[in-house]
């Protein structure tokens, strides 16, 4: 008996627990292992990007309800929630994972199977639209998912035929949503994203024809088989932020060149490339450069207009001066002064006196951007908001600026104004 | 130690506890074929009740508590009075455990499918269902520790040393991963308490109980000696050693402390170490002994299993580096160590002990073709299964590596999975065999002279 006693003892108790205080409880109580902050990217009072160390959030309300429900459906056998130094994983999904990240993680979801990608630094990448259409049948926007469909995240009575998200779908699509943000608007400083390709590939039959394989792949579940912003899943889910492109009629947001004028190439690119924030439209950075640039080839063969009315020169955009509260203050008052307010509101809060009353060219309401959300959707960089100033955004109520300015330093200081309201760092 | 000590044995409950393993051997295994048939049929059994998230656990569960640990349980109270040479203590407690393990493991079932999950791999079944999983582990732990104290023999086999620790570490692990892991440290400690907690699982559990099950096993039914009892020793105390320290590997390159993950790491590669001694020692048993391999379907399926074990450990240590995680980790790679292990070799170890030890409780001889049958369908389907599986792994990863897109890298796996499917198959069917040729043999067959 001693000795089956002894290996009861020793090999039992004492290496179980060895082991334990090792390598589960010792390295714990160390005070560098005890971090609870976390690198933030915030916007400045100037509206530039900065770091700082913050406090991890804990979960609350909705997103610890959705958390709850994410539990439940077992979302983390197929999404691992860690972020490796290693095999190109802080280019594909975003920064490397903190330990501060993880501090209110109880119990821990970070798995350790990728079936489907990693969800570390979703948040924001995908706008509600797109998440309630993938829930909905995953394969709707990305065929080749298999993922399976949540059906039960929507309530039974479709509203005007179009599916909504229940209150568990609403809950998950928070917590989902807020992955990653205790690193802040990391987004905005993600240089895989923000980056501007080379050149284009030759516009030949064959690109077209590659375009239209890339098209069929990843694009038609929204902008539909013909183009028209009819695909499955804005006509089978409510989308309640904005509808997809209607590419035949060939009018483009998001340009360099003038108003009236259809855009660059590169144009189509680069919103391909870094997507519409808050929008269902994702950024599609991680594709290979040639399948972009032939899809801008096969999305402009929707509308005669690229072929009729060839692009105008484009709006020099140059460099932006660095920002200064002097010229923060300018841009206030160019804001009043150009009467955004009349949309925007006073506080940039989207709430202007007009502002219930926007439609734009297609007959469907568009609320003005809300600027304190920091949400862009032509783009977080000062050139990018600078570019809407002067190009205006066609089919919609925003006009071009570029004529009412005194100078170019107008719609920096604009710009920056613009920026510094979705201020939430300070400097 | 084996052939005597027939009377010793309750026979009752030994076939008890089989029956059930037979129950859940058709069970989570037919859940991995539905699983796997996901991959490629998305809406296949899809529902709020029947999804990838619902069904896995229950898949990964059944295995290990439904399948592996009820036939262990059985062969445990075949294995530990023949041992001991006295009837196992307090006999009549012994239906206990029986109805309490498979009771729970049924209510457990249902509750995962109706999404009590608690978040926590293998620890998924929602309180207090794991403490009656522990009571009914430590009521056997207790029958067989007081039958060791008052053994006859005074040597204590190999597998008796490995029957203690593996009831002692699970009856603390069952309580430690329910009770403790997913209430404490919140953050990254909860990640490393839970690695542990999951490496505990199949490391001082599924292997100490599977090994216990194959020294007895396997000389038994080769009917020869242990090729050497000095290396059984060293192989236990290295695994007893080694083991409790690798549970951070499923974390490499995390926030987790660089070091921890380190020991984690050296302590992966020693575990070759028992994984030698114990695949040397099998060898060895059939030294000069190698025509049982090819009549005996205990030994065939033993030897087959320390093959796959040798394979999958080999392949779980290699995989603990650095430089193999980085394309591996997180792709098929690893479910192709965990099926290689978990079944290749644990489960296929004590499917064969069945036919071993259902003749001799039941006296009845099960039926020798479809025995063949089912061993070939279980070997093949394994072996397919797990190369295409490394292989899909290898292609995925290294594919991210190079930059592939995401859904790129799925599309690719797509055939693979399919092929990995029909493998499933086969090994289900192998499995689902054992159980039916052993349970009709015990009506229809005609009797054995023992």
């Amino acid at each position: 008996m001693k000795r089956a006693k002894t290996v009861a003892l020793v090999a039992g108790f004492g290496f179980f627990f060895l082991a334990l205080l090792l390598q589960g409880i010792l390295p714990y109580q160390m005070e560098e292992n005890r971090v609870t902050t976390v690198t933030r990217t915030v916007r400045t009072p100037l509206g530039e990007l900065a770091e700082l160390k913050a406090e991890a959030s804990p979960y609350a309300g909705l997103t610890l309800r959705g958390r709850q429900v994410y539990t439940r459906e077992g979302c983390w056998y197929c999404h691992s929630q860690y972020l490796r130094p290693t095999a190109g994983e802080n280019r594909r999904w975003g920064p490397v994972s903190e330990f501060g990240e993880y501090a209110h993680d109880l119990p821990h979801l970070v798995g350790t199977r990728r079936i489907g990608p990693d969800l570390t630094r979703v948040g924001g990448k995908y706008g509600d639209d797109w998440h309630a259409a993938h829930f909905f049948d995953p394969r709707m926007v990305v065929p080749d998912s298999v993922m399976p469909r949540m059906t039960w995240f929507f309530d039974d009575n479709p509203e005007d035929g179009k599916r909504l998200l229940s209150e568990d779908g609403q809950a998950v699509t928070a917590f989902v949503q807020n992955l990653g943000m205790n690193k802040g608007r990391w987004r905005d400083a993600f240089s895989y994203q923000i980056a501007e390709g080379g050149s284009s590939s030759l516009e030949s039959a064959a690109a077209i024809a590659h375009g239209k394989a890339v098209y069929e792949r990843r694009c038609l579940g929204c902008h539909g088989e013909k183009g028209d912003g009819k695909g499955a899943a804005p006509e089978t889910v409510r989308f309640a932020i904005a509808l997809p492109r209607d590419f035949t009629a060939g009018v483009y947001k998001f340009r360099t060149t003038p108003t009236g004028s259809v855009p660059l190439d590169a144009d189509i690119y680069r919103t391909i490339t870094v997507g519409i924030r808050g929008t269902a439209m994702p950024p599609w950075f991680n594709l290979a450069e040639e399948e972009r640039w032939d899809a801008v080839h096969f999305v402009k063969t929707f509308s005669p207009d690229f072929k009729q009315y060839p692009p105008d020169a484009p709006i020099p955009i140059g460099r932006p001066p660095k920002p200064t509260p002097e010229l923060i203050a300018q841009g206030k008052k160019v804001f009043e002064e150009m009467k955004c307010w009349e949309c925007h509101g006073h506080e940039g809060r989207g709430d202007g006196p007009v502002s219930e009353e926007q439609v734009d060219d297609f007959g469907n309401k568009i609320p003005p951007a809300n600027f304190t959300r920091g949400v862009f959707k032509s783009g977080p960089r000062p050139g990018d908001i600078f570019r809407t100033f002067m190009t205006g955004l066609s089919g919609t109520p925003m006009p071009s600026f570029g004529d009412s300015f005194a100078g170019p330093e107008d719609g920096w200081a604009l710009t920056y104004f613009v920026l510094s309201l979705s201020a939430d760092g300070k400097r | 130690m084996a052939g005597n000590g027939n009377e010793l044995v309750n026979r009752t409950i030994v076939r008890s506890w089989l029956v059930w393993g037979f129950f859940w051997a058709v069970l989570a295994p037919l859940l991995g074929i539905i699983l796997s048939l996901k991959f490629n049929f998305p809406t296949f059994l899809s529902s709020e009740f029947s999804h990838f998230g619902r069904l896995r656990p229950l898949h990964v569960n059944g295995v290990i508590l439904g399948v592996f640990s009820t036939v262990f349980f059985g062969l445990a109270y075949y294995m530990v009075p023949k041992l001991t040479g006295i009837r196992m203590h307090r006999e009549e407690w012994s239906k206990l455990p029986l109805v309490l393990w498979n009771g729970t493991l049924l209510v457990a079932s249902v509750s995962l499918l109706l999404g009590y999950n608690k978040g926590l791999e293998v620890a998924e079944f929602p309180n207090p269902l794991p403490v009656l999983l522990a009571a009914a582990l430590l009521i056997v732990a207790y029958q067989v520790f007081m039958t060791i104290a008052r053994r006859k023999e005074e040597k204590i086999f190999v597998s008796l040393w490995y029957i203690v620790a593996a009831l002692v570490w699970t009856g603390i692990n069952l309580l430690y991963g329910n009770l403790i892991v997913p209430y404490v440290a919140p953050g990254i400690g909860n990640i490393a308490l839970h690695g542990l907690y999951i490496h505990y699982v199949v490391g001082l559990w599924i292997t100490p109980a599977g090994l216990a099950v194959i020294y007895f096993f396997l000389p038994a039914s080769a009917r020869s000696p242990l090729y050497s009892h000095k290396l059984s020793l060293i192989g236990f105390w290295s695994l007893a050693f080694f083991y409790p320290f690798v549970g951070i590997h499923h974390y490499l390159y995390s926030p987790i402390p660089a070091w921890t993950q380190t020991v984690a790491i050296f302590a992966s590669m020693m575990l070759i170490i028992p994984v030698l001694t114990v695949v040397v020692n099998f060898f060895g048993t059939l030294k000069g002994n190698w025509e049982k391999f090819q009549t005996d379907f205990s030994v065939k399926l033993m030897i087959f299993g320390a093959a796959m074990y040798f394979i999958g450990s080999v392949q779980g240590s290699f995989e603990a580096l650095r430089s193999l995680q980085q394309p591996t980790h997180f792709t098929d790679f690893v479910i192709a160590h965990s099926h290689a292990t978990v079944f290749g070799g644990y489960v296929i170890f004590v499917l064969a002990a069945c036919y071993y030890v259902w003749p001799r409780i039941t006296g009845r001889e099960f039926n020798a073709r479809a025995a063949r049958w089912s061993t070939w369908m279980i070997m093949g389907g394994i072996s397919a299964m797990i190369l295409i599986l490394i292989v899909q792994g290898l292609i995925q990863g290294t594919a991210l590596m190079a930059g592939a897109e995401f859904v790129d890298s799925v599309v690719t796996m797509k055939p693979y999975w399919f092929l990995r499917t029909l493998t499933g198959i086969a090994m289900d069917v192998g499995i689902a065999l054992v159980g039916i040729n052993l349970l009709l043999s015990g009506r229809k067959a005609k009797e054995i002279v023992s």
